[in-house]
């Protein structure tokens, strides 16, 4: 099947709904299918053979943080062309909300388009307030899929319509083989923290908070903190005494990720809010590392209510330096919560769900026309 | 003279929106008759897996419910209304498919009940395609501007399809989910289709 994926945001930006195109593509790619992405992207050398650059996107705040974001006349042409270029059967549409590429590509193509929903936001008045001017091209979607219940929650109450929720990705065996990072060989009580350091909804400073406490309760504790942002401002911020047990090795290259878990006894995840779904946990249980996170719907389920990892009141230092060293003092319940992980991932390996994905595809094109450009007039 | 330019101006306006609302509709038409299509065909891959595992292990009350469905569809791909009679047929199916003794049966044919497994998924999904293209033509006929100017009543209104369709429990080693459409469905807790 010819298969065009749009993915709204700077390909060469870290981001949960790039990885998730990315994956998909090559997991459908693997399983015989024709790709092409289009994609705003910084650096055009960045992109993979099956990747098309659609321009250089803006940042503007959105939801919370900084969202790049792409829409105008270059490219519009561009999408056009790609759309010209490409028969494809099916055109899968990313974010169809956000005003980027892949709602460019909705409004400038026709036939057989779905759409992912990443974003779950239960209170946006930028969506309630957009849903009519939306409305004529996310009526075009012939599929819509939600990546999360809290994503599926968001349509319903914002654009009056349903979704089928199929769940993000992980790629288990890149993450299951990865070895420690130097210095890490083997982890002990180490502890390890992914995600933007100066994002306050990414939770660091909850950890950091219980760093103390901690470090009384497991004298030999080390913090792992792998995510871009100002180090030297973080690294400003604690006591003197603590620097030495907080390694802060700044935004790590994809592959690295892997090493972070492995360099770990149990993974940390304290966001404080808005998380939709919670792909860091799957992957950390994919590389076989314990999890202990915030208590936030979405990671609640993800955990099978905590049978697959710990949970600690959102925000809660106090709580969060408990369960980490009751954890990190237990090597049988680390294993226990390991084992059970690996067994919830395998449920979320890439091919498994692209199955439920190709699926869709089938269905929405079965009889079809392939992907046409739409009429100036639609646009 | 400024007066004849506005007067033109506002009736190219309405009559470039008026295009724009029946371009609308009619690729909304385009997507309901291929969501209708798939549903009618989801629904005869169902009642022909059926069929196939009730031969395979005697089952007599799933073979009748399933020739009963099957013998309306040849109808239904003519473009025959997916009417409450419809309805009622897919029903029995979805009730004969969910009997114990299936599950019990089907031990013995495990990759039919896989197949009707899958196929039951199938149906529901494609229903729920159907019934959110069935909803946004609604929602798009159902504006006062369109009532008004009788743009979409060239054809009739979409009917949503409502059956039951909730998936078979399976007990035991069978109670995996089948692949595709079931599984990840079910991986995450309380997301039901």
């Amino acid at each position: 099947m010819r298969v065009g994926l749009a993915c709204p945001y700077t390909w060469d930006v870290p981001g949960g709904v790039q990885v998730h195109v990315r994956d998909l593509a090559e997991t459908l790619i693997a399983a015989g299918h024709e790709v092409s992405v289009i994609t705003p992207v910084d650096d055009a050398d960045a992109l993979p053979p099956y990747a098309v650059d659609a321009g250089r996107a803006l940042p503007v705040p959105y939801n919370g943080s900084v969202s790049r974001v792409l829409m105008g006349p270059v490219s519009a042409t561009r999408v056009r062309r790609w759309l010209r270029e490409h028969d494809f059967d099916v055109l899968h549409v990313h974010e169809p909300t956000a005003p980027s590429v892949g709602l460019l590509a909705c409004m400038l193509a026709d036939g057989p388009i779905i759409g992912t929903f990443h974003t779950a936001n239960p209170r946006s008045k930028i969506l309630t307030a957009a849903q009519g001017a939306l409305q004529p091209s996310l009526e075009k979607l012939r599929a819509r899929i939600a990546v999360s219940e809290a994503a599926r929650r968001t349509i319903v109450e914002h654009l009056g319509t349903s979704a089928v929720l199929i769940p993000n990705g992980v790629r288990v065996a890149a993450f299951a083989d990865a070895r420690p990072l130097p210095g890490y060989e083997p982890p002990r009580h180490t502890v390890c923290f992914l995600g933007r350091i100066d994002e306050p909804r990414k939770g660091l400073d909850v950890l950091l908070a219980a760093l103390p406490e901690l470090a009384r309760r497991v004298p030999g504790v080390r913090l792992l903190v792998a995510g871009p942002g100002d180090v030297a401002a973080v690294r400003s911020r604690l006591d003197p005494p603590l620097r030495d047990r907080v390694d802060l090795v700044g935004l790590v290259p994809g592959e690295d990720k892997a090493r972070v878990f492995a360099s770990a006894d149990v993974y940390c995840a304290p966001n404080t809010g808005q998380e939709s779904f919670g792909i860091v946990l799957l992957e950390a249980m994919a590389a076989g590392t314990p999890v202990m996170a915030s208590d936030l719907d979405a990671f609640r389920r993800v955990l099978d209510d905590g049978r697959a990892g710990r949970l600690f009141g959102v925000g809660e230092p106090a709580q969060l330096a408990a369960g980490l060293a009751d954890l990190l003092g237990d090597d049988a319940a680390r294993a226990a919560l390991a084992r059970r992980g690996r067994a919830l991932v395998a449920g979320y390996d890439w091919p498994v769900i692209v199955e439920s994905i190709v699926d869709i595809y089938r269905m929405v094109t079965a009889g079809a026309d392939p992907v046409s450009l739409a009429s100036a007039a639609d646009a | 003279m400024t007066v004849v330019v506005a007067v033109v101006a506002v009736v190219v306006a309405i009559a470039t929106y008026l295009t724009w609302i029946a371009r609308r509709l009619d690729r909304l038409g385009v997507r309901v008759d291929a969501a209708r299509a798939g549903l009618v065909a989801q629904l005869a891959a169902r009642a022909q897996a059926a069929v196939a595992l009730a031969e395979s292990r005697g089952l007599v009350s799933l073979a009748a419910a399933a020739e009963q469905a099957l013998a309306g569809h040849a109808a239904l791909r003519a473009g025959a209304s997916l009417d409450n009679g419809v309805e009622d047929t897919e029903n029995e199916l979805s009730r004969a498919l969910r009997a114990p003794e299936v599950g019990s049966a089907g031990q013995g044919a495990p990759e039919l009940l896989h197949a009707v497994d899958s196929a039951a998924a199938r149906v529901a999904l494609a229903r729920q395609l159907h019934n959110d293209a069935v909803r946004d033509l609604r929602a798009l006929r159902g504006r006062r501007l369109v009532r008004m100017t009788r743009l979409g009543s060239r054809r009739p209104l979409p009917a949503y399809f409502e059956i039951d369709d909730a998936l078979p429990a399976r007990g035991g080693p069978l109670g995996a989910p089948p692949p595709g459409i079931g599984r990840p469905t079910r991986v995450v807790p309380g997301g039901a289709i």
